[in-house]
């Protein structure tokens, strides 16, 4: 097990150890993660690509401990999750990690500051007044706190969804398809937050999307085809992930 | 997590108010019985302390036997005992008192009624220190034929001073004048009781016997040593006659007003819990609809970091503010009811003292502790449900709901109910009621469980003539899809059903019962009863009776409380002569010659449980006479009519002094002519009623129906609760569906197809609950009769009866969707399919 660094100060944002996810059994066995390793490092914005049943979101999920993994390991920070039980998970869910989800997923009845500070009242903090004003400005929500999801846009909405990810200062956000339901002046303006998040806080981000669009705005993408690691590339660009994607499809 | 709590109860208001509906009715009824029960036993001890405010002392007998029952029987004392204590130092008033059977006939010839309360005669006393009658016009009773009438019965029949008004009594009616109208204390009379105040040895006369008190009242000397005088009065006293202070008469009567009290508090209480039981069904249903239906969200809030008990928390939160808002409504209202209740009993002419209602603190918490307790209770389920929520529910699509729990389900069902079972026949062996609840419950709540597998079947049997056409087929697949929400819908109907076939089953029964026990025990053709409760039959009547023409035999039967073998029992007595042509006795063992020799007849039911044979001798002690022992000489048949114990009517008058006849019993030549010269007969007593047996069964069966009118239309509240629960149900089940609705709209399902589609399904639900409690029901009132023997002899399952109730359940389930249907029907396509 050297591959795994378990020092909570050094150790990678995430990693995945010969990961693997199987769906039934027998004959009707689905291996939507092969045994998988990869890692995500501090501060950087990762985007994981890959074709419809890839298993992009299986890793996500179990990387972020909303799914187990049928073996292998899945560490945050140093610590294996996949061997929490409910109330460890609960505790990494929300006091160590953030999400972004495609279809927002507030709830409907709260307001957008109650939604921000969800998982701070849950967790019984304090809400970091500053910290909430700072995320809010950034985010250019700040007149929109007393609205409910109802009463804003899908871009707003988003947004706000973004500040909930970070209210308690993950140690990681994973953001899926999020800018699935969006335009793309709403998506530009929510990647480059993210972006900046990453350059200026110092965040750790993975994003799963099939957008090369959005992936070029990461640090490095991950790509991955039939539960297998199918390669990665630093600092790439639109032009790059499509080419990469062509001699995939070869 | 709080505020997640209550925004989602703010955002679901109809759902939650429709669902809350339950809870308000039950703790209503709670409340306001407890309400209600409270200010009446502060307006009766209020009452009783204002009568004996200012007596310090009664003398007079002990309680005979150990009567635990309403009122102690204690026998009169001799009069000249009062001349005694008026000599002892400190006395400065004594007064005896005598009180008897006295009913006014109001001037169209009928006797005055009071709707159960007695009607009083007693003795004029002009000592207002003893006395709380009071005289607002003419003047006390001097004469033997002078009466004073309570201020109550005068205005009600405008009766004036100076005017002749007919009394009826233990003896010969009389006419009286009236020369005064007193009110009692600052009441028009005896909260209800109406009273006739004559003169002492007119009251001693026509109520008691000559020389007799019932007690004497004392008052002490300002400044006396009550203690002091209390033990000399003592000292003066006979062997057998007793002195106590005012306050223990006071709390004695308040404490038998409780009695009476706290059984009608107990039977309401009854119907409340039900209501509530039929509620509890309901928040379970809805919970757990609402819970489903917000899968995303609570897996959401597992997501951002809420742990299993937080939601845990957040579902019963919910219940929880639904219960306290629901059970303050509740009680609100029921103190509404409660005065409510209280307009109606004077609206009946029971004139109470004015007291304000008591509110008491036992009412709030009683009433918040059901109401929060049984909607968190049944939040329960839902919650835990809840909590097995994963979080990636939030992310993916829900996993289909997991059939695999049926076999557990049936397990626990089946277990659950074998201990209802078990508890069911322990208590109907005992018997003891709470025990046969216990049963019930358990009973209930294993059907509803047990209902989930057998949702599907029954509902596709059910629904077979309805799915002829497209939307009915539709129906009854909806009916179908969600076994569990089927079975949790219908179950409350079940129980409101079940409830209302124990009782159908019981009163048929209890009424064939008693028609048959009186065919059995009676040959006689005319029955001369007291027309009320609180009337007596006069004992001049049988001999008035007996001679009228074409009247061929006359019986006439006593019944007086006596104790045998260390229990307080009823004794009946009938003549040895003319019983042939009057009674039926059927005999095991000895014969009518053991009337004749004042020997004591028991029934086959007291001679199987108490081992006694013909020839033995039993212990017997009666009010008058003392301990003797009598000679068993006779068993018969049971029969509900004549009681356990009989005897030779020689034998009861030497016992009894001046009993009144229970029934007089006329073999006539059956000529129709006869009764009507009977009755006419008898027109100076209006209170007695003259029946054919015919009629006579008749009126019983009529009195039982009344009574079952009445427990039916208790019952109807939680039958009332559980069709809320239906709509509730269909409510949600369309909210839950405006994506599948739209689909049909669009595709060309009228708007009458689509109401009717929900018409089926509501009409298959209540049916399936309809039939499952009847089944239950109709079993549950078998048992209960066939425990209740030989008191009910025959067990009668009303068909007809049953039938109709199944016919009633589908009529309110078309009912219950009327609403639903119709917003169903209005959803907009496009916005139904646009929904998410």
């Amino acid at each position: 097990m050297s591959l795994i660094d378990h020092d909570k100060q050094t150790a990678p944002a995430a990693q995945a150890v010969d990961l693997q996810k199987t769906y039934g059994s027998g004959q009707t066995a689905v291996h939507a993660l092969a045994g998988i390793n990869v890692t995500f490092q501090r501060a950087q914005f990762t985007a994981v690509m890959g074709p419809s049943g890839s298993g992009k979101s299986t890793l996500m999920h179990c990387m972020a401990g909303l799914d187990r993994p049928t073996s292998g390991h899945a560490l945050v920070g140093g610590q294996d999750i996949s061997r929490l039980d409910d109330k460890g998970l609960t505790r990494l869910r929300r006091d160590s990690i953030g999400f972004i989800f495609q279809s927002f997923n507030l709830v409907p009845t709260l307001t957008a500051e109650e939604n921000i500070t969800l998982p701070a009242d849950l967790a019984g903090h304090k809400v970091d007044k500053e910290w909430l004003g700072y995320l809010t400005k950034q985010l250019g929500i700040a007149d929109r706190l007393s609205h409910r999801p109802s009463e804003m846009s899908g871009g707003q909405q988003q947004r706000v969804a973004c500040a909930r990810a970070m209210i308690n200062k993950p140690d990681l956000i994973f953001a899926d398809e999020p800018t699935g339901n969006l335009d793309s002046n709403a998506s530009a303006e929510m990647l480059g937050f993210l972006r900046r998040s990453v350059k200026e806080l110092s965040q750790s981000v993975v994003m799963v999307t099939h957008d090369p669009r959005g992936a070029a705005y990461a640090d490095r993408v991950v790509f991955l085809a039939d539960g297998h690691l199918a390669g990665e590339m630093e600092n790439p660009t639109q032009d790059t992930i499509l080419e990469r994607m062509r001699t995939m499809g070869a | 997590m709080w505020k997640v709590t209550i925004k989602g109860l703010l955002a679901r208001k109809l759902r939650v108010a429709l669902t809350a509906i339950a809870i308000v009715l039950g703790v209503t009824f709670v409340s306001g019985t407890l309400i209600l029960t409270d200010t009446l036993h502060s307006t009766f001890n209020s009452l009783f302390t204002s009568i004996y405010a200012k007596i310090d002392f009664q003398v007079r007998s002990d309680a005979q036997f150990n009567t635990k029952g309403i009122s102690a029987i204690r026998n009169p004392i001799d009069e000249s005992l009062l001349t005694t204590i008026e000599r002892i130092p400190g006395v400065e008033a004594a007064d005896g008192q005598v009180g008897g059977y006295a009913q006014y006939v109001a001037p169209d010839g009928k006797p005055v009624t009071t709707g159960g309360a007695a009607t009083l005669g007693l003795n004029f006393d002009s000592n207002q220190q003893i006395s709380e009658l009071r005289l607002i016009s003419g003047s006390a009773p001097t004469a033997a034929n002078d009466v004073v009438m309570d201020a109550g019965t005068a205005s009600k029949y405008d009766f004036k001073v100076g005017e002749q008004v007919r009394i009826l009594l233990a003896g010969p009616p009389r006419t009286f004048t009236i020369t005064g109208i007193a009110t009692f204390g600052s009441s028009g009379n005896l909260a209800g009781t109406t009273l006739a105040a004559f003169t002492l040895p007119t009251a001693q006369q026509v109520l008691d016997e000559p020389g007799q008190f019932d007690n004497i009242n004392i008052v002490t000397t300002p400044g006396a040593d009550k203690a002091a005088v209390q033990s000399a009065i003592a000292k003066v006293l006979p062997p057998g006659v007793q002195v106590v202070t005012g306050q223990t008469v006071v709390s004695e009567d308040t404490s038998s007003v409780d009695q009476i009290l706290s059984i009608f508090n107990t039977a309401l209480l009854v119907f409340a819990f039900i209501a509530l039981f039929v509620g509890g069904f309901t928040i379970l249903n809805t919970f757990s609809i609402i819970v489903g239906q917000r899968t995303k969200e609570l897996a959401l809030l597992r997501v951002v970091g809420a742990s299993r008990r937080q939601v845990f928390r957040a579902v019963l939160g919910e219940a929880a503010i639904m219960g306290l808002v629901s059970s303050l409504i509740g009680i609100g209202l029921g103190a509404l009811t409660a005065l409510g209740i209280e307009a109606l009993l004077r609206g009946f002419g029971t004139t109470l003292p004015s007291a304000p209602l008591v509110f008491g603190a036992r009412t709030v918490i009683v009433g918040l502790a059901v109401g929060i307790g049984v909607t968190v209770i049944s939040a329960i389920s839902p919650a835990r449900r809840a909590v097995r929520i994963p979080p990636i529910a939030a992310i993916t699509e829900r996993p289909a709901e997991g059939t695999t729990q049926s076999r557990r389900r049936l397990i626990g069902g089946s277990v659950l109910a074998l201990i209802g079972l078990i508890a069911l026949a322990l208590g109907l062996a005992k018997p003891a009621i709470l025990l046969v609840a216990i049963g019930a419950v358990f009973i209930f709540i294993a059907t509803a469980i047990l209902a989930a597998s057998l949702a599907s079947p029954l509902s596709s049997l059910i629904g077979r003539p309805l799915a002829r056409g497209v939307p009915g087929k539709l129906g009854r697949e909806n009916s179908m899809r969600n076994p569990r929400r089927t079975a949790q819908t219908a179950s409350a109907l079940m129980v409101g059903m079940a409830l209302v076939s124990v009782v159908a089953v019981f009163g048929a029964s209890l009424s064939k019962s008693t028609t048959s026990s009186v065919d059995n025990a009676i040959s006689a053709n005319l029955l001369l009863t007291s027309s009320n409760g609180a009337a007596q039959v006069s004992s001049t009547v049988p001999a008035i009776a007996a001679a009228v023409p074409g009247v061929t035999a006359e019986a006439t039967a006593y019944q007086g409380q006596f104790e045998v073998r260390g229990d307080v029992e009823s004794l009946t007595s009938v003549p040895p002569d003319n019983l042939a042509a009057t009674v039926t006795v059927h005999f095991t063992a000895g014969g009518v010659g053991a009337l004749a020799s004042g020997e004591l007849l028991i029934d086959t039911t007291t001679a199987t449980n108490d081992h006694l044979a013909v020839g033995e001798t039993v212990p017997v002690d009666f009010a008058r006479t003392g301990p003797t022992t009598m000679r068993i000489g006779g068993i018969f048949q049971s029969n509900a009519l004549i009681g356990s114990y009989l005897t030779g009517n020689a034998f009861f008058l030497a016992h009894f002094t001046n009993p009144s006849p229970a029934a007089i019993l006329l073999a006539t030549n059956g000529s129709t002519a006869v009764t009507s010269a009977v009755t006419k007969a008898l027109a100076a007593y209006p209170n007695v009623q003259v029946q054919t047996r015919a009629q006579f069964e008749q009126a019983q069966a009529a009195s039982i129906n009344t009574l079952l009118g009445l427990v039916y239309a208790l019952l109807a509240l939680a039958i009332i609760i559980a069709l809320i629960g239906i709509v509730n149900t269909l409510m949600l089940s369309v909210f839950e569906r405006t994506r599948e609705i739209g689909l049909l709209r669009a595709v060309g399902m009228q708007r009458r197809q689509i109401r009717r589609m929900i018409r089926s399904e509501a009409v298959i639900l209540s049916i399936f609950g309809a039939i499952l409690g009847i089944i239950i029901g109709t079993a549950l009132g078998i048992a209960l009769v066939q425990s209740l023997k030989p008191g009910i002899s025959v067990v009668v399952v009303p068909a007809s009866s049953l039938v109709i109730f199944l016919v009633i359940s589908g009529v309110l389930g078309l009912l219950a969707a009327t609403w639903p249907s119709r917003r169903a029907a209005k959803l907009d396509i496009l916005a139904a399919i646009a929904t998410t």
